[in-house]
């Protein structure tokens, strides 16, 4: 619970934040699991936020090709508004389509940026309840993975997106491969098990939960709203790139006060790519320490430099589905349990 | 019903705090001297101009006590922020407001200070002034009309304030409490327990150095924590020193809000001074006010009738 002190009991009746810990005594929703790919099968590309140019794109279409899926780029793909992938009505259509088309298995976000709040309330998401289907990607495309996990339930796939995959896959660093390569492997329903660097700020301990979280900035910009995720249970991973230390620490007080931390199953702290701090205006303390005082009242495993974010060694995680979080002095893994409820 | 705290009398204190980034000792100086010159009594915190080294200007308990001692010292009338940055999150839920709510007293700031008003605001209902701090009366701004208009707000004088209008403008009139303040403390606030109800309300914003794309996003999580559809009247104030992406958003801010709102049909104003490049007057959050914007002018006043 938030330490709050001085205050009359009764402020703070939760039907004042109905948005905080919504599913607080729901019997729990299943998880619905989309059909993972078969050779043959079609993968969809759209721009739900920012724009790419069909040029871009080549990398990813003949690297799936050549697992044997099919592609079907949407017509936002070589689109651009600005800084969007068309229109707020051309994106909306687009991946609309994408999820109505039963042909598509999975849709795959060309890229992040900024725009998918712009259509998260206008798509129809009652074909993807019919029909589940994998949704791709990260970074801004956290709000259709929240998004989907609070409201429908069904499983996604935080990952590295058509803009990351390499131009030349001979001269890719190898963890840039393994990353774009997992992929592939969650698509096709392998089983997935990550390892994470042992660091002395980890906080060892075991446990299971479903897997959610994503870009911190994205998590905080979705609180209160529709969209906003419920963690109690849960191994929350986030990441963030371009942010002040400060705004970092904010952000994880956010989370605190949104009772986003109190109840996790596990925290995994994956890339943070800071913004340095101005001239004069030195914030004092690194990620591990906002973090380690933000966990303090609790005893869940903590683990940090987690191989997920805007950095190559990024890792598909599925979104949604139970993991095993193991934090020991020596390693740590996380890994996708084998029987999911 | 809104519980208005006592407005100043001369003679009384005025206590000048930091309960977020560091301040300098000298940088307060003129506005230390300026309060006593309009007949007040300045206490000096410990966080002002203290030991710190880094961005705060104490640790969490430092800045905590500081704040929390002269919120409990019934000899103190007012606490006026010396400037904000970031640091209240850190110690909110740790302030023990039992005292103040028995004896309430105007807490005074922006920026990083709209933590504290929102806070208050929601689960308290108690007026505070979102206002020019202590900078703000360096360089000669003691006597401009903002700093001015504190003067008037702690006095208890209604304001009347006019601004120049907008093409963007929505003509209407309401009269409401207000609400607001920064922009992204609001959107960072959602879904907290210091999160303030906008509904039927004046909602106020202003905001520094963010990136339009930012601001837009901030917009929507507004929009979408049901914090816009149910306004009074709305009042965009100034928002400066923005950024933009190296491919351009494409929007200037005024577009950005009024592509946010269209669908609805409330009053709403642009380019009021309340905000971080000295144009700032004194707002008095959860007290009534019309608002008024015509064809040709705009006006925001405290209604005559506001005691209660």
């Amino acid at each position: 619970m938030l330490a709050v002190s001085g205050i009359a009991p009764g402020l703070f009746q939760a039907d004042r934040f109905p948005h905080v810990r919504e599913t607080k005594g729901k019997s729990p929703q299943p998880l619905l699991i989309p059909p993972y790919l078969k050779t043959g099968d079609t993968i969809g590309i759209t721009c739900p936020a920012g724009d790419i140019t069909q040029k871009e794109i080549q990398p990813a279409i003949q690297q799936i090709e050549s697992w044997g899926f099919k592609t079907k780029a949407g017509n936002t793909v070589g689109k651009k508004d600005f800084i969007y992938g068309g229109a707020d009505a051309e994106r909306l259509a687009d991946f609309q389509q994408m999820l109505d088309d039963p042909e598509v298995k999975a849709i795959l976000c060309a890229r992040g940026g900024y725009g998918a709040v712009h259509i998260i309330d206008q798509l129809n998401f009652s074909p993807l309840l019919q029909t589940p289907k994998w949704i791709i990607g990260f970074s801004d495309i956290t709000v259709l993975l929240c998004h989907i996990y609070s409201n429908l339930h069904i499983a996604s796939i935080h990952s590295k997106m058509c803009n990351s995959f390499p131009d030349d896959w001979a001269k890719a660093e190898p963890v840039q491969v393994a990353s774009i390569l997992s992929i592939r492997q969650a698509l096709s329903g392998e089983k997935m098990q990550y390892t994470a660097p042992a660091r002395q700020q980890n906080r060892p301990g075991s446990s299971d939960g479903q897997l959610i979280g994503g870009n911190l900035k994205t998590i905080e910009s979705i609180a209160g709203t529709s969209s906003d995720i419920d963690t109690a249970g849960k191994i929350l991973f986030v990441e963030d790139t371009g942010e002040y230390l400060y705004s970092i620490d904010r952000m994880f007080w956010h989370l605190q006060r949104t009772g986003k931390l109190d109840r996790l199953a596990g925290l995994v702290v994956g890339g943070f790519k800071i913004k340095p701090d101005d001239p004069g205006e030195e914030f004092g303390r690194t990620v591990y320490d906002i973090v380690t005082e933000r966990v303090k009242p609790y005893n869940y495993p903590v683990c940090f430099d987690f191989p997920v974010g805007h950095q190559k060694e990024n890792y598909a995680l599925k979104y949604g589905i139970p993991h095993t979080l193991l934090v020991t002095p020596g390693q740590v893994s996380l890994t996708e349990k084998t029987t999911t409820p | 019903m809104t519980t208005i705290p006592p407005y100043l009398h001369p003679g009384d204190n005025i206590a000048i705090v930091c309960p977020a980034g560091y301040m300098p000792r000298e940088k307060a100086q003129t506005c230390i001297d300026t309060l006593e010159q309009w007949g007040y009594r300045v206490k000096i915190g410990r966080t002002l101009g203290g030991p710190s080294d880094n961005y705060f200007s104490g640790n969490d308990n430092d800045r905590l006590n500081d704040f929390q001692q002269m919120l409990d010292d019934p000899g103190v009338q007012a606490i006026l922020c010396g400037r904000g940055g970031y640091g209240l999150s850190r110690i909110i839920d740790r302030i023990d407001f039992s005292r103040f709510l028995q004896k309430p007293k105007w807490i005074i700031g922006y920026s990083d200070i709209t933590l504290l008003h929102a806070h208050i605001e929601a689960n308290f209902n108690i007026a505070t002034l979102h206002a020019p701090m202590a900078a703000a009366f360096n360089e000669g701004g003691a006597e401009a009309p903002y700093v001015q208009s504190l003067r008037q707000a702690m006095a208890g004088e209604k304001a009347a304030y006019s601004c120049p209008t907008h093409p963007f403008n929505r003509i209407g009139q309401t009269t409401a409490p207000l609400t607001g303040g920064n922009l992204a403390l609001l959107a960072h606030l959602a879904g907290t327990p210091s999160a303030t109800q906008t509904e039927g309300k004046i909602l106020f914003l202003e905001d520094v150095g963010e990136y339009l794309y930012n601001i837009d996003r901030m917009l929507w999580q507004l929009k979408r924590s049901g914090q816009l559809n149910r306004l009074a009247g709305f009042v965009i104030g100034r928002f400066t020193e923005l950024k933009d992406t190296t491919r351009p958003f494409g929007a200037t801010v005024e577009e950005i809000v009024r592509d946010h709102i269209k669908e609805y049909n409330y009053p709403v104003c642009f380019g009021f001074p309340v905000g971080h490049d000295g144009n700032n007057l004194a707002l008095k959050t959860s007290v009534t006010y019309t608002l008024t914007v015509a064809s040709g002018q705009v006006s925001l006043t405290e209604t005559k009738t506001s005691a209660g």
